[in-house]
């Protein structure tokens, strides 16, 4: 499989295993990346950072054959090569190991590790004695402590991962890429990891680590690369870094933007009415504070969150700020009557929300755009139509029986009200753009106006343009009465929104701060990222 | 974008006005490629027209109506379950509890036709409410749970008369469900059609319907959208009972027996009708007058084979590669 010169070069410590040069890549009219360089050297931790966005995830996919690039070149250990297709990719040396894990979980980790290459009998039976034996001298020779016959569905969650890292370099591997793998591990579970990943390293393997958590970067990498909006943004030796330098890089030069924000939307939003955007500058700053809020939070526990407070006045907009896996999500879930109240209280306009379903929180006034649209917001094979009406029956419909003209009415008005760009409202939700099925989530919600409007990732995926048009729709209700709350990681995206933001940590509210005490994303950053203590900076 | 796009321009573009016409076509036309179904069906008439001189009469048509109806009409109840991306293997067995259940309540009770049918397809419902329950409550799959109600059903009605058929004698029970006609249509065609316009109503012009599709196309979604699945789901099974209750009572009246043995492996035409009308097994698509087509369709492949004299084992062979063919063909 392996080049004898490939071997030869990976031997030479200063050779780069993988060079990525001038890489671009275009998706229909958007460019994901305009040219990015990466090197990675052996037994390196390459700490790749940068925003939602930015092209980490784009270049992964380049590197592990699932999209061809543009321009530019990549060479593995001074080779020039193509990857066509994953295939490719992997016998170049490139593994890939997800945030989602790819394990047969009543498997043991033994079986995992083998599967599909395990070794037979003439009559084609598994040689069960030998399959551990070998998996074991691996785990030995790579110092990772895993028993191979426990079964992966026994198995904590970092030990999951490990056992998928361990899959990922079963085979002739030069470089290994972890996407955000400590997402949605513990800190406990992270130093298991660490070490795993460690151990790799030593025997020569380059690590590209994508991360949303900067500490990590002080505690593994020994150096930094940060991509923003698809290019390079800054090149560091994590020796000769600090955060602060870091966080400058992926925000980048946008702090006078940010003071000047009301511009930049009200300019946008002209999209609507052009008379309008000046109104909706001058209004975007509503004094909330003086009414009695219409949600409060109090000491509302469950199995995802510890004790939560805060509250949500009309018209304002309320950021949630804080790492995945912090309880972002869980506080939305457990408004919207997903998941069950243990202790404490939540009350909607003075009247505490008994909501353990969904539709009563419907019927209360809550909508909810939840975080995957794809799983959670739309039936992707149902027309815009079916989708729109569907948290909405009872308000089609009398005595049981739907009132298809009413339906149809409201969809095509909630269409032109959100620019849903589709040929009518029959058309199939899968035929659509990512920002015009987000649309579609939101005009789900768009009559009668809800009076708390939950938002989870109101913008991933969703293009530039659609993005505005999304922060008008959510001004807009914020100006008509309606009280939202915003779980965003785009943390421009919360300040350019919210009149508060609350950080969350570890299932409960860290503090709440006013947007004006907040200069830049920088400041935001540093807030979700301090909470937790920086132990062992490098190591 | 692919073909599946292809067949409807027309009907895209007439969208916004939502006429009568347009609305029509739209109940003919779903599913992934419609008019392969009517090709299908048309592929058949024709092909049986040319090799039986007695295929095409109006007394056969009526007679493929008759034999068609007990399967047309659990059919429609199955879609349902089929679009809420469920299944119900129980069918056949729930029909002979059904049908023991009617008999027996006239021949004990009271000899009242309406007590029979009341008993008949009330029993249907409740088979079908457990169903519904235990799937929904203890998270089970329908396919065991069925599969252990098909087992559990067909047991009682054999227990109930320790295996022996029950004799209907209630002349206007026997009329009303099995011999009667009306305008010279046998009354099983014509409950078959009330099923169809009932089922027709109910999924594609009730919130009822609405909820059945969105449960099966995308449970999660359904849910943040504040669907309550288990009822809806439940549901479904209720219905699918009851369609097989009123099965129940037209194929007793018209044996003029209630046999506990009867209809064993029906589900399977059932299924096969349902997904070979385009109703997908990964829920959510789906049409009632899709279903009845096939059903019609399996109804004249059987027919026509009998006319032409060929061996009920052969029979079988042919009908099932027909029925994967034809589903085959039917989507990409």
């Amino acid at each position: 499989m392996s080049e004898p010169v490939a071997v030869a070069a990976a031997s030479s410590p200063r050779l780069p295993l993988i060079r990525v040069t001038g890489v671009t890549k275009k998706f229909g009219g958007v460019q994901a990346l305009r040219g990015v360089d990466l090197e990675v050297l052996p037994g390196e931790v390459h700490a790749l950072l940068g925003e939602n966005g930015a092209g980490k995830s784009t270049l992964i996919k380049i590197l592990s054959g699932v999209h061809t690039y543009d321009e530019g070149s990549i060479e593995i250990a001074g080779q020039k090569v193509a990857f066509e297709s994953p295939a490719k990719s992997r016998e170049a040396g490139v593994a890939v190991v997800y945030q989602d894990l790819s394990l047969v979980e009543s498997l043991s980790v033994g079986a995992n590790l083998m599967l599909g290459r395990e070794p037979r009998t003439r009559l084609g039976f598994v040689r069960q004695r030998e399959l551990m034996a070998q998996v074991s001298a691996f785990l030995r020779e790579h110092n990772i402590p895993l028993d191979p016959r426990v079964p992966v569905d026994s198995l904590p969650f970092a030990y999951r991962q490990m056992t998928e890292i361990c899959k990922a370099l079963m085979g002739d591997v030069r470089v290994l890429i972890l996407d955000e793998p400590t997402s949605a591990l513990t800190g406990g579970e992270e130093q298991i990891l660490f070490d795993a990943i460690r151990a790799v390293t030593k025997r020569g393997v380059g690590v590209i680590y994508v991360t949303h958590r900067l500490n990590e970067v002080f505690r593994i990498s020994q150096r930094v690369t940060v991509f923003r909006d698809g290019a390079n943004a800054g090149h560091f030796a994590t020796a000769e870094t600090d955060m602060k330098q870091l966080v400058a890089a992926i925000v980048g030069p946008r702090h006078a933007a940010m003071q000047a924000r009301r511009e930049t939307t009200g300019g946008v939003v002209t999209q609507t009415e052009p008379g309008a955007d000046a109104q909706t500058a001058s209004q975007v700053a509503p004094h909330v504070a003086h009414s009695a809020p219409v949600l409060t939070l109090s000491n509302v526990s469950n199995a995802r969150l510890s004790g939560v407070n805060f509250s949500v006045h009309k018209g304002e907009v309320h950021g949630l700020a804080g790492l995945i896996g912090s309880g972002r999500t869980e506080i939305l879930q457990t408004i919207f009557g997903l998941l069950p109240i243990h202790v404490g209280t939540i009350n909607l306009e003075g009247q505490p929300l008994a909501a353990h379903r969904p539709a009563d929180a419907i019927r209360r006034g809550i909508a909810l755009v939840p975080e995957d649209r794809h799983l959670q917001g739309l039936v992707l094979d149902h027309s815009i139509e079916r989708n729109l009406t569907l948290p909405r029956l009872p308000q089609f419909s009398r005595g049981g029986w739907l009132l298809a003209k009413a339906a149809a009415q409201q969809a095509r008005t909630a269409m032109k009200q959100l620019s849903v760009k589709a040929p009518d409202a029959s058309t199939q939700v899968k035929f659509l753009s990512g920002g015009n099925q987000q649309k579609v989530v939101f005009a789900k919600w768009n009559h009668p106006r809800p009076k708390l409007l939950l938002l989870d990732e109101p913008t991933v995926g969703v293009d530039v343009g659609a993005r505005e048009e999304i922060y008008g729709v959510v001004r807009d209700a914020a100006h008509a009465g309606t009280s939202v709350v915003v779980v965003s990681s785009d943390l421009d995206e919360l300040l350019r929104l919210c009149d508060r933001i609350s950080i969350v940590v570890d299932g409960s509210i860290e503090r709440t701060v006013e947007r004006a005490q907040i200069r830049h994303a920088e400041e935001l950053h540093h807030l979700i990222q301090l909470p937790r203590p920086v132990e062992e900076l490098a190591t | 974008m692919n073909d599946s796009a292809s067949p409807m321009p027309a009907e895209q573009q007439a969208a916004p006005r939502h006429g009568r016409t347009w609305r029509i076509a739209q109940l003919l036309l779903q599913g992934d490629r419609p008019y392969m179904l009517y090709i299908a069906f048309a592929i058949l008439l024709v092909v049986f027209s040319f090799a039986s001189p007695w295929f095409l009469s109006i007394d056969n048509f009526l007679n493929i109506g008759r034999q068609t109806a007990l399967v047309s009409i659990i059919a429609i109840g199955m879609t349902f379950v089929i679009i809420a991306r469920q299944i119900d293997l129980s069918v056949g067995s729930t029909l002979a509890l059904s049908g023991m259940s009617a008999a027996l309540a006239m021949s004990h009770i009271s000899d009242n036709w309406v007590l029979g049918a009341i008993a008949g397809i009330g029993t249907g419902a409740i088979v079908g409410a457990i169903n519904g329950f235990v799937t929904t409550r203890l998270s089970i799959p329908s396919f065991l749970v069925t599969l252990g109600s098909l087992s559990a059903a067909r047991g009682l009605a054999l227990m109930v008369t320790t295996t022996r058929p029950e004799i209907i004698t209630n002349d206007s029970f026997i009329a009303i469900f099995g011999e009667g006609t009306i305008f010279g249509v046998p009354v099983p065609i014509l409950w078959t059609l009330l099923a169809v316009i009932g089922g027709i109503l109910l999924l594609h012009y009730s919130v009822f319907g609405r909820q059945i599709y969105a449960a099966g196309g995308n449970p999660t979604a359904a849910l943040y959208s504040g669907i309550n699945i288990r009822r809806v789901t439940t549901l479904a099974f209720v219905l699918t009972g009851a369609l097989a209750g009123l099965a129940a009572l037209v194929l007793s009246a018209r044996s003029h027996a209630a046999r506990p043995d009867v209809v064993q492996g029906m589900e399977l035409d059932v299924i096969a009708s349902v997904t070979l009308g385009g109703c997908s097994l990964f829920g959510g698509r789906g049409f009632i007058l899709g279903t009845l087509l096939g059903s019609l369709i399996i109804g004249t492949l059987n027919n026509g084979l009998v006319l032409l004299g060929v061996s009920s084992s052969l029979q079988l062979v042919i009908k099932g590669v027909i029925i994967v063919a034809a589903v085959a063909f039917t989507r990409k």
